[in-house]
Protein backbone atom coordinates (compact mmCIF):
# COMPACT_ATOMS: atom_id res chain seq x y z
CA UNK A 1 0.00 0.00 0.00
CA UNK A 2 2.66 2.47 1.03
CA UNK A 3 4.75 1.55 -2.01
CA UNK A 4 1.86 2.55 -4.29
CA UNK A 5 1.56 5.89 -2.46
CA UNK A 6 5.27 6.51 -2.90
CA UNK A 7 5.09 5.70 -6.60
CA UNK A 8 2.15 8.06 -7.06
CA UNK A 9 3.98 10.79 -5.15
CA UNK A 10 7.04 10.27 -7.32
CA UNK A 11 4.97 10.57 -10.51
CA UNK A 12 3.37 13.79 -9.20
CA UNK A 13 6.82 15.07 -8.31
CA UNK A 14 8.12 14.44 -11.80
CA UNK A 15 5.08 16.22 -13.25
CA UNK A 16 5.85 19.21 -11.03
CA UNK A 17 9.48 19.17 -12.12
CA UNK A 18 8.51 19.09 -15.80
CA UNK A 19 6.13 22.03 -15.32
CA UNK A 20 8.91 23.91 -13.53
CA UNK A 21 11.49 23.27 -16.22
CA UNK A 22 8.93 24.32 -18.86
CA UNK A 23 8.45 27.65 -17.10
CA UNK A 24 12.21 28.09 -16.74
CA UNK A 25 12.56 27.50 -20.47
CA UNK A 26 9.84 30.09 -21.13
CA UNK A 27 11.68 32.53 -18.88
CA UNK A 28 14.92 32.10 -20.75
CA UNK A 29 13.17 32.51 -24.11
CA UNK A 30 11.49 35.64 -22.76
CA UNK A 31 14.85 37.05 -21.71
CA UNK A 32 15.91 37.00 -25.35
CA UNK A 33 12.60 37.97 -26.95
CA UNK A 34 11.37 40.80 -24.72
CA UNK A 35 11.92 44.36 -26.00
CA UNK A 36 13.18 46.32 -22.97
CA UNK A 37 14.71 45.96 -19.50
CA UNK A 38 11.46 46.00 -17.55
CA UNK A 39 9.74 43.33 -19.60
CA UNK A 40 12.85 41.15 -19.33
CA UNK A 41 12.86 41.71 -15.58
CA UNK A 42 9.29 40.51 -15.46
CA UNK A 43 10.02 37.26 -17.28
CA UNK A 44 13.18 36.77 -15.29
CA UNK A 45 11.34 36.96 -11.99
CA UNK A 46 7.75 35.85 -12.46
CA UNK A 47 8.34 32.82 -14.64
CA UNK A 48 11.55 31.88 -12.87
CA UNK A 49 9.91 32.08 -9.45
CA UNK A 50 7.10 29.78 -10.54
CA UNK A 51 9.53 27.40 -12.24
CA UNK A 52 11.89 27.19 -9.30
CA UNK A 53 8.99 26.77 -6.88
CA UNK A 54 7.47 23.85 -8.73
CA UNK A 55 10.88 22.21 -9.22
CA UNK A 56 11.47 22.47 -5.46
CA UNK A 57 8.03 21.08 -4.62
CA UNK A 58 8.60 18.24 -7.08
CA UNK A 59 11.93 17.35 -5.48
CA UNK A 60 10.24 17.39 -2.09
CA UNK A 61 7.52 15.03 -3.31
CA UNK A 62 9.99 12.57 -4.85
CA UNK A 63 11.96 12.26 -1.63
CA UNK A 64 9.77 13.19 1.34
CA UNK A 65 12.78 13.75 3.62
CA UNK A 66 13.68 16.74 1.50
CA UNK A 67 10.22 18.32 1.64
CA UNK A 68 10.84 20.61 4.67
CA UNK A 69 14.17 21.80 3.29
CA UNK A 70 12.76 22.45 -0.17
CA UNK A 71 9.79 24.29 1.32
CA UNK A 72 12.15 26.55 3.28
CA UNK A 73 14.07 27.18 0.05
CA UNK A 74 10.78 27.96 -1.69
CA UNK A 75 9.87 30.50 1.01
CA UNK A 76 13.27 32.13 0.55
CA UNK A 77 12.78 32.36 -3.21
CA UNK A 78 9.30 33.83 -2.79
CA UNK A 79 10.70 36.45 -0.41
CA UNK A 80 13.86 37.37 -2.29
CA UNK A 81 13.05 37.31 -6.00
CA UNK A 82 10.44 40.12 -6.03
CA UNK A 83 12.60 42.29 -3.75
CA UNK A 84 15.61 41.97 -6.03
CA UNK A 85 13.51 42.59 -9.13
CA UNK A 86 11.81 45.69 -7.74
CA UNK A 87 15.13 47.12 -6.55
CA UNK A 88 16.72 46.49 -9.97
CA UNK A 89 13.78 47.95 -11.87
CA UNK A 90 13.71 51.06 -9.71
CA UNK A 91 17.47 51.51 -10.01
CA UNK A 92 17.35 51.23 -13.79
CA UNK A 93 14.43 53.67 -13.94
CA UNK A 94 16.26 56.21 -11.80
CA UNK A 95 19.28 55.68 -14.01
CA UNK A 96 17.26 56.76 -17.00
CA UNK A 97 16.64 53.56 -18.91
CA UNK A 98 13.86 54.26 -21.40
CA UNK A 99 10.65 52.26 -21.51
CA UNK A 100 9.66 50.35 -24.60
CA UNK A 101 7.67 52.58 -26.97
CA UNK A 102 4.63 50.31 -26.76
CA UNK A 103 4.34 50.66 -22.97
CA UNK A 104 1.01 51.85 -21.63
CA UNK A 105 1.47 52.63 -17.93
CA UNK A 106 4.33 54.54 -16.27
CA UNK A 107 3.52 54.90 -12.59
CA UNK A 108 7.06 55.75 -11.55
CA UNK A 109 6.80 58.98 -13.52
CA UNK A 110 4.18 60.45 -11.19
CA UNK A 111 6.21 59.43 -8.17
CA UNK A 112 9.29 61.04 -9.65
CA UNK A 113 7.47 64.33 -10.11
CA UNK A 114 6.49 64.31 -6.46
CA UNK A 115 10.12 64.07 -5.30
CA UNK B 1 33.64 12.01 -20.65
CA UNK B 2 31.06 11.90 -17.92
CA UNK B 3 28.65 14.67 -16.99
CA UNK B 4 30.78 15.88 -14.09
CA UNK B 5 33.78 16.57 -16.31
CA UNK B 6 31.72 18.34 -18.96
CA UNK B 7 29.95 20.58 -16.44
CA UNK B 8 33.18 21.42 -14.65
CA UNK B 9 34.92 22.26 -17.94
CA UNK B 10 32.05 24.57 -18.93
CA UNK B 11 32.17 26.26 -15.52
CA UNK B 12 35.95 26.70 -15.72
CA UNK B 13 35.63 28.28 -19.17
CA UNK B 14 32.97 30.70 -17.86
CA UNK B 15 35.24 31.52 -14.91
CA UNK B 16 38.13 32.39 -17.23
CA UNK B 17 35.88 34.49 -19.48
CA UNK B 18 34.42 36.47 -16.57
CA UNK B 19 37.91 36.98 -15.14
CA UNK B 20 39.11 38.40 -18.47
CA UNK B 21 36.02 40.65 -18.63
CA UNK B 22 36.69 41.86 -15.08
CA UNK B 23 40.27 42.71 -15.99
CA UNK B 24 39.58 44.36 -19.35
CA UNK B 25 36.34 46.32 -18.81
CA UNK B 26 36.67 50.11 -18.86
CA UNK B 27 33.40 50.38 -16.95
CA UNK B 28 34.46 49.49 -13.41
CA UNK B 29 30.92 48.73 -12.25
CA UNK B 30 30.55 46.04 -14.91
CA UNK B 31 33.98 44.74 -13.96
CA UNK B 32 32.89 44.44 -10.33
CA UNK B 33 29.74 42.57 -11.36
CA UNK B 34 31.83 40.23 -13.53
CA UNK B 35 34.04 39.62 -10.52
CA UNK B 36 30.98 38.72 -8.46
CA UNK B 37 29.79 36.26 -11.13
CA UNK B 38 33.27 34.73 -11.17
CA UNK B 39 33.18 34.21 -7.39
CA UNK B 40 29.75 32.61 -7.64
CA UNK B 41 30.87 30.14 -10.30
CA UNK B 42 34.06 29.37 -8.40
CA UNK B 43 31.91 28.59 -5.37
CA UNK B 44 29.83 26.19 -7.47
CA UNK B 45 33.08 24.54 -8.55
CA UNK B 46 34.17 24.23 -4.92
CA UNK B 47 30.87 22.58 -4.12
CA UNK B 48 31.30 20.14 -7.00
CA UNK B 49 34.77 19.27 -5.73
CA UNK B 50 33.16 18.36 -2.37
CA UNK B 51 34.34 21.32 -0.35
CA UNK B 52 31.02 22.79 0.88
CA UNK B 53 32.76 24.75 3.65
CA UNK B 54 34.81 26.71 1.17
CA UNK B 55 31.81 27.02 -1.15
CA UNK B 56 29.69 28.75 1.51
CA UNK B 57 32.54 31.09 2.44
CA UNK B 58 33.28 31.94 -1.19
CA UNK B 59 29.62 32.60 -1.97
CA UNK B 60 29.15 34.87 1.04
CA UNK B 61 32.43 36.75 0.90
CA UNK B 62 33.27 36.72 -2.80
CA UNK B 63 29.86 37.25 -4.29
CA UNK B 64 28.26 39.47 -1.66
CA UNK B 65 30.66 41.26 0.65
CA UNK B 66 33.74 41.90 -1.47
CA UNK B 67 31.59 42.98 -4.41
CA UNK B 68 29.71 45.39 -2.16
CA UNK B 69 32.97 46.81 -0.83
CA UNK B 70 34.31 47.26 -4.37
CA UNK B 71 31.09 48.97 -5.46
CA UNK B 72 31.23 51.34 -2.46
CA UNK B 73 34.81 52.17 -3.43
CA UNK B 74 33.73 52.85 -7.04
CA UNK B 75 30.90 55.05 -5.82
CA UNK B 76 33.22 57.23 -3.79
CA UNK B 77 35.76 57.54 -6.64
CA UNK B 78 35.06 57.30 -10.38
CA UNK B 79 33.16 54.84 -12.47
CA UNK B 80 35.19 54.87 -15.70
CA UNK B 81 38.74 53.72 -16.05
CA UNK B 82 40.94 56.21 -17.87
CA UNK C 1 54.92 46.19 -24.82
CA UNK C 2 53.36 46.38 -21.39
CA UNK C 3 50.63 43.93 -22.38
CA UNK C 4 53.06 41.48 -23.96
CA UNK C 5 55.15 41.57 -20.79
CA UNK C 6 52.03 40.92 -18.69
CA UNK C 7 51.06 37.98 -20.88
CA UNK C 8 54.56 36.49 -20.68
CA UNK C 9 54.51 36.91 -16.91
CA UNK C 10 51.09 35.25 -16.67
CA UNK C 11 52.29 32.30 -18.77
CA UNK C 12 55.39 31.95 -16.59
CA UNK C 13 53.29 31.95 -13.43
CA UNK C 14 50.94 29.42 -15.00
CA UNK C 15 53.87 27.12 -15.84
CA UNK C 16 55.24 27.38 -12.30
CA UNK C 17 51.85 26.58 -10.80
CA UNK C 18 51.28 23.72 -13.22
CA UNK C 19 54.66 22.24 -12.34
CA UNK C 20 53.87 22.60 -8.65
CA UNK C 21 50.47 20.95 -8.97
CA UNK C 22 51.63 18.11 -11.20
CA UNK C 23 53.57 16.73 -8.24
CA UNK C 24 50.46 16.59 -6.03
CA UNK C 25 48.52 13.40 -6.73
CA UNK C 26 45.00 14.63 -7.42
CA UNK C 27 42.47 12.17 -6.12
CA UNK C 28 44.93 9.30 -6.00
CA UNK C 29 45.78 6.96 -3.17
CA UNK C 30 46.83 8.79 -0.08
CA UNK C 31 49.97 6.74 0.55
CA UNK C 32 52.05 9.27 -1.33
CA UNK C 33 51.31 12.02 1.20
CA UNK C 34 53.80 12.68 4.04
CA UNK C 35 53.41 10.56 7.12
CA UNK C 36 51.84 11.76 10.32
CA UNK C 37 54.27 12.93 12.97
CA UNK C 38 52.97 13.43 16.50
CA UNK C 39 55.04 16.13 18.21
CA UNK C 40 53.83 15.26 21.71
CA UNK C 41 54.62 11.56 21.75
CA UNK C 42 57.47 12.11 19.28
CA UNK C 43 56.38 9.23 17.05
CA UNK C 44 55.75 8.84 13.35
CA UNK C 45 52.72 6.73 12.54
CA UNK C 46 52.79 4.49 9.50
CA UNK C 47 49.66 6.18 8.15
CA UNK C 48 49.71 9.15 5.83
CA UNK C 49 48.52 12.48 7.22
CA UNK C 50 45.00 12.67 5.67
CA UNK C 51 44.43 9.01 6.44
CA UNK C 52 45.40 9.60 10.05
CA UNK C 53 43.01 12.53 10.32
CA UNK C 54 40.16 10.58 8.78
CA UNK C 55 40.76 7.52 10.94
CA UNK C 56 41.53 9.03 14.34
CA UNK C 57 40.03 12.51 13.98
CA UNK C 58 36.69 11.60 15.47
CA UNK C 59 38.28 10.03 18.51
CA UNK C 60 40.86 12.78 18.88
CA UNK C 61 38.47 15.71 18.72
CA UNK C 62 34.89 14.42 18.89
CA UNK C 63 33.90 16.50 15.86
CA UNK C 64 32.12 14.87 12.93
CA UNK C 65 33.11 17.55 10.45
CA UNK C 66 36.75 16.82 9.73
CA UNK C 67 37.44 20.28 8.33
CA UNK C 68 36.36 21.85 11.61
CA UNK C 69 38.45 19.36 13.56
CA UNK C 70 41.52 20.38 11.58
CA UNK C 71 40.80 24.12 11.59
CA UNK C 72 39.92 24.48 15.26
CA UNK C 73 41.68 21.58 16.94
CA UNK C 74 44.76 20.38 15.07
CA UNK C 75 45.53 23.79 13.59
CA UNK C 76 43.81 25.96 16.19
CA UNK C 77 46.72 28.32 16.65
CA UNK C 78 46.75 29.12 12.92
CA UNK C 79 43.07 30.03 13.18
CA UNK C 80 43.87 32.51 15.95
CA UNK C 81 46.37 34.09 13.57
CA UNK C 82 43.81 34.23 10.76
CA UNK C 83 41.24 35.93 12.96
CA UNK C 84 43.93 38.41 14.03
CA UNK C 85 44.72 39.15 10.36
CA UNK C 86 41.03 39.87 9.75
CA UNK C 87 40.96 42.13 12.80
CA UNK C 88 43.99 44.03 11.47
CA UNK C 89 42.32 44.40 8.06
CA UNK C 90 39.18 45.78 9.69
CA UNK C 91 41.24 48.21 11.78
CA UNK C 92 43.17 49.31 8.68
CA UNK C 93 40.02 49.98 6.69
CA UNK C 94 38.54 51.88 9.62
CA UNK C 95 41.59 54.08 10.08
CA UNK C 96 41.91 54.73 6.34
CA UNK C 97 38.28 55.67 5.86
CA UNK C 98 38.04 57.80 9.01
CA UNK C 99 37.26 61.40 8.18
CA UNK C 100 37.63 64.21 10.67
CA UNK C 101 35.04 66.58 9.25
CA UNK C 102 32.36 64.18 8.21
CA UNK C 103 30.92 65.06 4.82
CA UNK C 104 27.37 63.84 4.69
CA UNK C 105 26.35 62.34 1.38
CA UNK C 106 22.78 62.60 0.22
CA UNK C 107 21.19 59.24 -0.43
CA UNK C 108 17.77 58.55 -1.89
CA UNK C 109 15.24 56.64 0.13
CA UNK C 110 14.88 53.10 -1.09
CA UNK C 111 11.82 51.28 -2.27
CA UNK C 112 9.05 50.32 0.16
CA UNK C 113 9.22 46.73 -1.09
CA UNK C 114 12.93 46.58 -0.37
CA UNK C 115 12.50 48.08 3.10
CA UNK C 116 9.78 45.66 4.18
CA UNK C 117 11.44 42.67 2.58
CA UNK C 118 14.80 43.32 4.16
CA UNK C 119 13.11 43.77 7.52
CA UNK C 120 11.51 40.34 7.03
CA UNK C 121 14.67 38.66 5.77
CA UNK C 122 17.13 40.12 8.28
CA UNK C 123 16.13 37.79 11.11
CA UNK C 124 16.19 34.73 8.87
CA UNK C 125 19.64 35.51 7.55
CA UNK C 126 21.04 36.11 11.05
CA UNK C 127 19.46 32.83 12.15
CA UNK C 128 21.03 31.02 9.21
CA UNK C 129 24.46 32.45 10.00
CA UNK C 130 24.11 31.44 13.65
CA UNK C 131 23.05 27.96 12.55
CA UNK C 132 26.12 27.68 10.33
CA UNK C 133 28.57 28.49 13.09
CA UNK C 134 26.80 26.72 15.96
CA UNK C 135 26.65 23.48 13.97
CA UNK C 136 30.18 23.93 12.66
CA UNK C 137 31.41 20.68 14.21
CA UNK C 138 28.55 18.64 12.75
CA UNK C 139 27.73 19.98 9.29
CA UNK C 140 29.73 21.85 6.63
CA UNK C 141 30.35 25.43 7.58
CA UNK C 142 31.78 27.10 10.62
CA UNK C 143 32.84 30.40 12.06
CA UNK C 144 34.10 32.06 8.92
CA UNK C 145 31.11 31.34 6.63
CA UNK C 146 28.68 32.05 9.47
CA UNK C 147 30.29 35.39 10.23
CA UNK C 148 30.25 36.29 6.54
CA UNK C 149 26.53 35.45 6.31
CA UNK C 150 25.79 37.63 9.35
CA UNK C 151 27.76 40.48 7.81
CA UNK C 152 25.78 40.10 4.58
CA UNK C 153 22.55 40.44 6.60
CA UNK C 154 23.84 43.77 7.90
CA UNK C 155 24.83 44.68 4.34
CA UNK C 156 21.19 44.14 3.32
CA UNK C 157 20.10 46.58 6.03
CA UNK C 158 22.67 49.11 4.83
CA UNK C 159 21.32 48.84 1.30
CA UNK C 160 17.67 49.09 2.35
CA UNK C 161 17.87 51.85 4.95
CA UNK C 162 20.03 54.80 3.93
CA UNK C 163 20.24 56.12 7.48
CA UNK C 164 21.09 52.81 9.14
CA UNK C 165 24.31 52.63 11.10
CA UNK C 166 25.70 49.79 13.17
CA UNK C 167 27.07 51.23 16.39
CA UNK C 168 30.84 50.90 16.34
CA UNK C 169 31.04 50.72 20.13
CA UNK C 170 28.78 47.68 20.25
CA UNK C 171 30.64 46.04 17.36
CA UNK C 172 33.97 46.52 19.09
CA UNK C 173 32.56 45.18 22.37
CA UNK C 174 31.21 41.99 20.77
CA UNK C 175 34.39 41.56 18.74
CA UNK C 176 36.61 41.93 21.83
CA UNK C 177 34.50 39.55 23.90
CA UNK C 178 34.67 36.93 21.15
CA UNK C 179 38.44 37.28 20.79
CA UNK C 180 38.88 37.11 24.56
CA UNK C 181 36.79 33.92 24.68
CA UNK C 182 39.02 32.29 22.10
CA UNK C 183 42.25 33.21 23.89
CA UNK C 184 40.91 32.36 27.37
CA UNK C 185 39.70 28.93 26.24
CA UNK C 186 43.12 28.31 24.75
CA UNK C 187 44.88 29.49 27.92
CA UNK C 188 42.74 27.26 30.14
CA UNK C 189 43.89 24.34 28.00
CA UNK C 190 47.47 25.56 28.44
CA UNK C 191 47.05 25.56 32.22
CA UNK C 192 45.36 22.16 32.41
CA UNK C 193 47.33 20.05 29.95
CA UNK C 194 50.37 22.07 29.01
CA UNK C 195 49.54 23.11 25.48
CA UNK C 196 47.44 25.82 23.90
CA UNK C 197 43.83 24.94 22.95
CA UNK C 198 43.75 21.62 24.78
CA UNK C 199 40.26 20.19 24.49
CA UNK C 200 39.43 20.08 28.19
CA UNK C 201 35.65 19.62 28.05
CA UNK C 202 34.10 16.14 27.72
CA UNK C 203 33.62 15.06 24.13
CA UNK C 204 30.10 13.69 24.49
CA UNK C 205 28.47 11.62 21.78
CA UNK C 206 29.46 12.40 18.23
CA UNK C 207 26.78 13.90 15.93
CA UNK C 208 25.07 15.56 18.93
CA UNK C 209 25.00 19.33 19.35
CA UNK C 210 26.75 19.29 22.73
CA UNK C 211 29.78 17.33 21.67
CA UNK C 212 33.38 17.85 20.63
CA UNK C 213 34.39 19.71 23.82
CA UNK C 214 35.56 23.27 23.24
CA UNK C 215 35.24 23.24 19.44
CA UNK C 216 31.67 24.67 19.29
CA UNK C 217 32.60 27.27 21.90
CA UNK C 218 35.58 28.45 19.86
CA UNK C 219 33.63 28.39 16.61
CA UNK C 220 30.82 30.51 18.07
CA UNK C 221 33.47 32.98 19.23
CA UNK C 222 35.06 33.00 15.76
CA UNK C 223 31.64 33.48 14.13
CA UNK C 224 30.78 36.50 16.28
CA UNK C 225 34.25 37.96 15.78
CA UNK C 226 34.27 37.54 11.99
CA UNK C 227 30.70 38.85 11.73
CA UNK C 228 31.41 42.02 13.69
CA UNK C 229 34.71 42.63 11.88
CA UNK C 230 33.17 42.29 8.41
CA UNK C 231 30.24 44.47 9.47
CA UNK C 232 32.70 47.10 10.67
CA UNK C 233 34.50 46.95 7.29
CA UNK C 234 31.20 47.42 5.42
CA UNK C 235 30.22 50.23 7.78
CA UNK C 236 33.43 52.15 7.31
CA UNK C 237 33.36 51.63 3.53
CA UNK C 238 29.79 52.94 3.44
CA UNK C 239 30.84 56.32 4.82
CA UNK C 240 28.63 58.82 6.58
CA UNK C 241 25.25 59.35 4.97
CA UNK C 242 22.31 61.58 5.47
Amino acid sequence: MTAVVYIILEIIGYIFISIGTFFLLLASIGLIRMPDVYNRMQTATKATTLGALSVLVGIGLIDLWWLPKSLILAIFIVLTAPIGASALARASYKHGVKLWKGSVVDKYKDEKEED
Amino acid sequence: MDLFTIVSIILIIITVITAIIAAEMKDLLSAAIALGIMSLIVSILFYMLQAPDVAITEAAIGAALSMAVVIFAIRSTERWEK
Amino acid sequence: MKKALAIVLAILIFIVFALAFVKIPFGEKMSTYPHYYNPITNQTSNMSLPQHYLTYGKNDTGATNMVTAIVVDYRGFDTLGEVTVLFLASTGVGSLMYVENKVKKKVRRSNAVVETGSKLLFGFIILFGAYIFIHGHLTPGGGFPGGAVIASAFLLLYLAYPKFHAKHEKLSVSESIAGLTFVIVGLIGLIIAGYFLYNFLPFGLPTYLFSAGVIPLIYVAIGVKVGSELTAIVDSMMGVRE
